[in-house]
């Protein structure tokens, strides 16, 4: 049971970490993290690299859409900017904590083009701008080669961070974990502050957001830039880990597997974009090893397992849907809840 | 309280469960080669996904060989085991399959999927120093020796299918005047990859392109298109970046419009199946296939022990896919890299495995190929120009087999 939880003033109900135990856990999962590749061989830890940069873009969609109701189908595009900014200045020299944060800013301009619809046009209506922009940008990355490599794509030098070069999976789950950590506090702390409130105040109703006074205008540009800021900061991130991409990477099809990502894990919660990025990441990966498993027995039942593999998947997400609309998060409150008060009844 | 092991309570159930999905996603780590003296390959086939038509036959073909192989004694009295995993054709999938498979049994050749994954571990690859690897991926710039060392192609490049194309149209033309040719590709990096080096080699033989046409790869309406070609009038219509669709859609209307056209396409195009699969369209259908069909075995010991083995392990299977020999193949050339290093003595790393893969020359595959392979330049560049017969439903040899520089 949650017991000497008793809040006096409204500093300590806005606080991120509120309790002591939480703090202890928070601490716990940092040591974990941090001690992870010590443990895990390299086939974990590089899935752990791809489940980061899957969170960090995660976050930034659900940045967008789920805490600002703009939907975007064009978020695997800005990831692209991120990918190819970051391949671009790194042949360049420029050092890796600074191409970073540029690629972000990069792809956060280019959010901000594509926000400019959003006042005037919401919903579908949106959905099919930021669609529009994910086959603009997709066909700039083929075309424009002396950038982007075309078609053919681009190499990425390896990242060197203090002298150090980020040339295997390890060093690089390092530099990931700690964007994807930074980045994850940010945004907890964004929805903390006035820019927070008034996204959320738009989601839930923006002519009522606007008679508040709240500026439409600046805020939807404002949530555009950030979700975009995100996707760049994780594109450049893949790029590194890569060190090779092309066009074809940044496909629709991904831009809908982060929606599916923070629609599956809960949206408007940092804690459903972690779990649906792990879900949709994962998932899948338990399965193909689950069908690895059963091809030790019988090797020829990979034939006939893998394509049922993809049917499994689409039926668990379908399922989560159903039975949990609020996304995988609402499991883990009523979990939590159930710890909060046991042994009394939840 | 009943202690017992077997007592199944809840917190034993959920320990089970995550011990079992720890065992599934790979944290074990597999003997080494060495303590099972047995060789392993290693494979990220497309079994799903788009490239699946080819993959789950290139996976069966690969693992196929391998159980052959061990019929046969192994590679140097090593047993081979194959472990794949399905890739879905998606990159990520790909590099978590290689990685996986690396950590865990740390094979010393790997199949990838496509020439997103190539690109992708090209540089992984070359850093580890320990894996001789290949995918059904021929793009033009993965034959790399200097950059890419560690990689082969069990084929020629999309360039020189082109090259072998063109030197097919140049031998056969009858007159002063050169046949002109199109160029219809899909806009992608496998359909834009030889387009440059095919309009140079086009223009080295004086060979007209008199059109070139890009499209979306499942293109559906294609009528703007041809009314292009026909303005065009060429004699070949060269098809690259495609599997079937749009290419039945173009012939038919071509020919509807009257044009008196040859088309042509490459490997990928090229296998009975999808060539049964165009219908009418495929009467006169041409293009170059690097190698034998799986029902010419004269002469071809390797065609005849596929042929054989595949109706022993696949029953079911009625025609054996070219891609279920290219993985044979691959199969093959790993094997003869490691049995050349095992011979001599030398360990399996990179290297050694660069320099066995540059010491084939004159190479027998016993038929899969038609001249004697060499894998110096890290590509077998023959092929042979075949027609689609549509009274036996077979493809025809319409050349001798061609080598390209």
């Amino acid at each position: 049971m949650r017991i000497r939880d008793f809040r006096q003033s409204y500093e300590q109900d806005e606080a991120i970490w509120q309790t002591p135990t939480s703090r202890l856990w928070l601490a716990g999962l940092l040591v974990l993290l941090a001690l992870f590749p010590a443990f895990a061989n390299g086939y974990i830890v590089g899935l752990a690299c791809i489940l980061g940069i899957h969170v960090i873009a995660s976050a930034g969609l659900n940045i967008m859409t789920g805490y600002t109701g703009l939907i975007s189908l064009g978020h695997a595009a800005f990831m692209g900017v991120g990918c190819y900014t970051a391949a671009f200045l790194a042949q360049y020299g420029v050092p890796f904590y600074l191409t970073i944060p540029i690629a972000g800013l990069v792809a956060a301009l280019l959010g901000l083009v594509v926000g400019i619809p959003s006042l005037r046009i919401k919903g579908l209506y949106l959905a099919v701008a930021t669609l529009a922009m994910q086959f603009i940008l997709v066909f700039i990355f083929r075309e424009w080669e002396p950038v982007t490599g075309g078609v053919r794509g681009v190499n990425v030098p390896n990242a060197r961070l203090f002298g150090f070069e980020l040339n295997n999976d390890t060093r690089m789950y390092y530099a990931i974990a700690f964007c994807a950590i930074v980045l994850l506090i940010a945004a907890r702390n964004l929805f903390r502050t006035r820019i927070g409130r008034a996204f959320i105040a738009i989601r839930d109703k923006d002519i009522s957001a606007e008679v508040l006074g709240i500026d439409l205008f600046r805020y939807k540009l404002l949530a555009f830039a950030i979700g975009s800021f995100y996707a760049g900061v994780a594109g450049a991130l893949l790029g590194f880990f890569y060190r090779a991409m092309t066009p074809e990477y940044f496909t629709l099809t991904l831009s809908i597997f982060y929606l599916a990502a923070i629609i599956v894990g809960g949206l408007g919660t940092m804690l459903g974009t972690i779990l649906g990025a792990f879900f949709m990441t994962l998932v899948p990966e338990l399965l193909r090893a689950l069908v690895s498993l059963i091809a030790l027995w019988a090797p020829r039942a990979i034939e006939i397992l893998s394509p049922m593999q993809e049917m499994v998947f689409g039926v668990l997400i379908i399922g989560f849907l159903v039975f949990e609309p609020h996304g995988l998060v609402e499991i883990w409150r009523r979990v939590r809840r159930y710890f909060h008060l046991w042994p009394f009844r939840a | 309280m009943n202690n017992s092991p077997l007592n199944p309570t809840r917190r034993r159930v959920l320990g089970a469960g995550l011990g079992v999905a720890g065992l599934a996603a790979g944290l074990p780590i597999m003997p080494a080669i060495a303590q099972t003296g047995e060789i392993v390959f290693g494979a990220a086939p497309p079994i799903t996904g788009v490239f699946a038509f080819a993959g789950l036959a290139l996976h069966q073909g690969l693992g196929d060989y391998c159980e052959w192989r061990n019929t046969k004694g192994g590679i140097a009295g090593h047993k081979i085991k194959y472990i794949g995993e399905d890739s879905g054709y998606k990159m990520d999938q790909a590099m978590s399959v290689f990685k996986k498979i690396m950590g865990a049994h740390k094979p010393p050749v790997f199949y990838g999927d496509s020439t997103a994954w190539a690109k992708a571990a090209a540089k992984e690859i070359s850093q580890m120093g320990s894996v001789l690897t290949s995918s059904p991926s021929f793009a033009s710039d993965l034959v790399d020796p200097k950059n890419a060392p560690y990689y082969f192609m069990p084929g020629p490049t999309y360039t020189a299918m082109c090259v072998m194309l063109l030197e097919y149209i140049s031998r056969t033309s009858r007159g002063a005047a050169k046949p002109a040719v199109a160029l219809v590709y899909s806009d992608t990096e496998f359909g834009r990859d030889p387009i440059a080096a095919t309009k140079l080699k086009a223009q080295a033989l004086g060979i007209p392109i008199v059109q070139e046409i890009v499209t979306k790869p499942g293109s559906v309406d294609v009528s703007a298109e041809v009314a292009k070609l026909r303005r065009a009038k060429p004699d070949y219509v060269i098809f690259h970046g495609y599997v079937l669709a749009p290419i039945p859609e173009f012939i038919k209307q071509m020919r509807e419009a009257g044009m008196s056209i040859t088309p042509m396409g490459t490997i990928w195009s090229m296998d009975k199946t999808t060539v049964d699969a165009m219908g009418a369209a495929a009467e006169g259908w041409m293009g170059v296939m690097p190698y034998r069909y799986s029902y010419d075995t004269k002469d071809a010991p390797t065609m005849q022990a596929i042929k054989a083995y595949a109706a022993k392990a696949r029953p079911q299977m009625q025609y054996v896919p070219t891609f279920y020999t290219t993985g044979w193949l691959v199969g093959m050339i790993f094997s003869e890299v490691i049995e050349r290093c095992l011979k001599a003595g030398k360990s399996l790393n990179g290297p050694n495995m660069k320099a066995a893969l540059e010491s084939i020359n004159d190479w027998d595959t016993g038929g899969v190929t038609g001249l004697l392979a060499s894998l110096k330049g890290h590509q077998i560049a023959s092929g042979r120009i075949y027609m689609y017969d549509t009274k036996s439903k077979l493809l025809e040899p319409a050349s001798g087999w061609i080598r390209t520089a």
